[in-house]
């Protein structure tokens, strides 16, 4: 249902043309070896094959390239895609051959006929049909991807996916913006022309996020999918006080938030959209802040300096059962529920900068994930767990960068300074 | 069509006309100017002289408007001064949000400065530095923003008249990386309401 509001949103109508019966999973993500796949160019027809093999072909072996479970084969590949070369493929690392027929009858409308064979068997594994206009090629581009990582490991792949970030656009002005998750389509979100910040996105793509457009800052955002942006909360009936750091549950229903006191004080609430109701999660003389729910929407990680220094606890959506989790170090903070609830990503201050952490729960150790000479700051998960995205940088310099687990493979996403919390979102 | 081609420049005329004398500053209500004129003829000396009053009259009223415009004027600049004298930022240590003994005196200007204009509203602002998560340091410059407020409120300010907010590290005072920077945005200001 969501894949399918989404096509319908970016104009992008996927069809099935002839499913293959067999469609169990090929190979666990997790299965180490990968599979090699050689992306020949198109044959085109009524459109440009520079313009196809630069916005289509290149897009899909890139996401490829960068889903995890793939090996792209670029080098010495036959010119033939008949079966009679299939031994050819084989010979250079290639399990899937991926055949594509591209064409275009009206300038805006084209057509993708993708044929995937496992070049071993000589057997066809995956033929769809995809439409859409051609402006919108990489959004096509994206869906190949993630339906082929869908075939190869049974779950959604993140080509599709897209990160939603604050940026400053003048001193005091900072505004919501997104872009997919490849660095292109940069698109800006809030015209407000004051200070936007800390962004969260539901699961159906509302966003909510927290704007001194009215003097105070306030929560705003979508209380309906595609709807106006609205202000959230507080409500007429609400206790009065600053609000930050929105964070929309797991089911979208409630948000929880930060709201001063009158004391100076910052505590967690959870505002329930539907019943209007406002539930306060922490009470005590010091800042509660940064909420990060558990993907079952029964516990939240948050951010207090309850014991002297900011480190990362953990307590029930109804307050109860405090327990810290981070130890080590005097400032630790940004906790990031992982998606599938096994992981915390945090931040952990040392010599004045920050480096992103991830606690496995299971263990109930950290892992160190990057060790720049720049500060990087606020975590958000892919969906698919593989990734982070993070700012980092400077003063006024910080960008926005993704990393896979290892922190080997750290990528820049957006080239413009003045970037700050990224929140990684499969929907808007 | 004709009869068309032929209103329009009278419309234009009309409107342009119409538009001109409305854009006419209206005069200042003169004390009936037509009224010598319908009554009996007075001497000549006689009028001079009512119009020499009225016209002294008029003047009177506009220095002593003029005095007393100047005179607001000068209060206002006075109560500026004041206020831009006193209005000083304060600053903070490391992740801390005590008030520091070197900046006591400034409040009690502050305070001062609030009992001699007891109309007067500040907004305190808090910042913070840049090192620290963007949420931790909004949270933190809403407790800098109210430690000035209660240490202003002991001074004998009323709370009302002291709203506070905080900026977080979103606006910062000055760019820099080093521990002079550090402080100088590590702030509370006081912002005429």
């Amino acid at each position: 249902m969501m894949r399918w509001m989404l096509g319908m949103l970016l104009g992008v109508f996927t069809t099935l043309l002839a499913q293959v019966p067999n469609q169990e999973v090929v190979l666990s993500a997790s299965a180490g070896s990968r599979v090699g796949v050689a992306f020949p160019a198109p044959q085109v027809a009524g459109l440009d094959a520079g313009l196809v093999n630069r916005e289509l072909r290149d897009v899909v072996v890139s996401d490829l390239d960068d889903a995890g479970p793939f090996s792209v084969i670029t080098k010495s590949l036959p010119a033939s895609t008949e079966p009679p070369a299939y031994p050819a493929w084989v010979q250079t690392g290639t399990d899937w051959l991926l055949v594509c027929r591209v064409s275009a009858q009206a300038a805006s409308e084209m057509e993708v006929l993708l044929r995937v064979v496992d070049v071993k068997s000589g057997k066809p594994i995956f033929n769809k049909r995809y439409t859409g206009k051609a402006a919108v090629m990489r959004r096509v581009a994206h869906t190949i991807a993630d339906d082929l990582t869908a075939r190869l490991t049974g779950e959604k792949g993140v080509a599709t996916s897209r990160i939603v970030f604050v940026r400053q656009l003048a001193p005091g002005v900072k505004e919501i913006f997104q872009v997919d998750r490849d660095g292109a389509n940069l698109h800006q979100i809030t015209h407000h022309r004051s200070l936007s910040l800390s962004p969260t996105i539901a699961a159906d793509g509302r966003i909510a996020y927290v704007t001194y457009k009215g003097g105070a800052p306030e929560i705003w955002g979508q209380v309906k999918a595609g709807g106006p942006d609205v202000k959230i909360y507080p409500r007429g009936d609400s206790p009065a006080g600053h609000c930050f750091a929105p964070a929309w549950s797991p089911d979208g229903r409630r948000l929880a938030l930060v709201q001063g006191d009158r004391r100076g004080n910052s505590d967690i609430v959870v505002f329930d959209l539907g019943s209007g109701r406002v539930r306060r999660l922490t009470d005590s003389n010091c800042i509660n802040t940064e909420p990060s729910w558990n993907p079952a929407g029964t516990q939240i990680a948050f951010t207090s300096d309850r014991e002297g220094s900011p480190q990362v606890y953990l307590m029930e959506d109804d307050g109860s059962n405090v327990r810290r989790l981070t130890r080590e170090g005097n400032y630790n903070a940004s906790p990031a529920w992982s998606p599938n609830g096994s992981m915390i990503a945090y931040v952990s201050r040392f010599e004045g900068k920050f480096d992103l952490f991830v606690y496995k729960l299971g263990e109930g150790k950290s892992y160190q994930i990057t060790t720049g000479v720049a500060s990087s700051e606020s975590p958000s998960w892919s969906s698919d767990e593989r990734q982070i995205v993070f700012s980092s940088g400077s003063l006024g310099g910080m960008r926005i960068y993704t990393t896979d687990l290892s922190g080997n493979t750290v990528r820049k996403l957006t080239e413009f300074a003045g970037c700050q919390s990224p929140k990684w979102t499969g929907t808007r | 069509m004709r009869t068309v081609r032929t209103i329009i420049p009278f419309a234009v005329l009309l409107t342009l006309g119409v538009g001109v004398a409305c854009k006419k500053p209206a005069p200042a209500p003169a004390p009936e100017p037509e009224a010598p004129k319908v009554q009996a003829p007075a001497p000549a000396a006689a009028v001079d002289d009512m119009a020499a009053k009225r016209a002294a009259e008029e003047a009177a009223k506009r220095q002593a408007e003029e005095a007393a415009r100047k005179a607001e004027e000068a209060k206002l600049a006075a109560y500026r001064k004041a206020a831009a004298d006193v209005l000083q930022d304060i600053n903070f240590a490391y992740d801390k949000s005590d008030v520091r003994e070197v900046d006591k005196p400034k409040l009690q200007a502050i305070a001062d400065f609030m009992k001699a204009y007891p109309q007067a509203k500040v907004q305190i602002e808090g910042h913070c530095d840049e090192r620290g998560t963007v949420e931790y340091n909004l949270a933190l410059g809403e407790r800098r923003a109210h430690t000035a407020q209660a240490y202003l409120v002991t001074l004998g300010t009323g709370e009302a008249r002291l709203p506070f907010i905080s900026y977080g590290k979103e606006r910062p005072k000055v760019q820099g990386m080093d521990e002079e920077s550090w402080l100088i945005n590590r702030r509370c200001e006081f912002k005429l309401q």
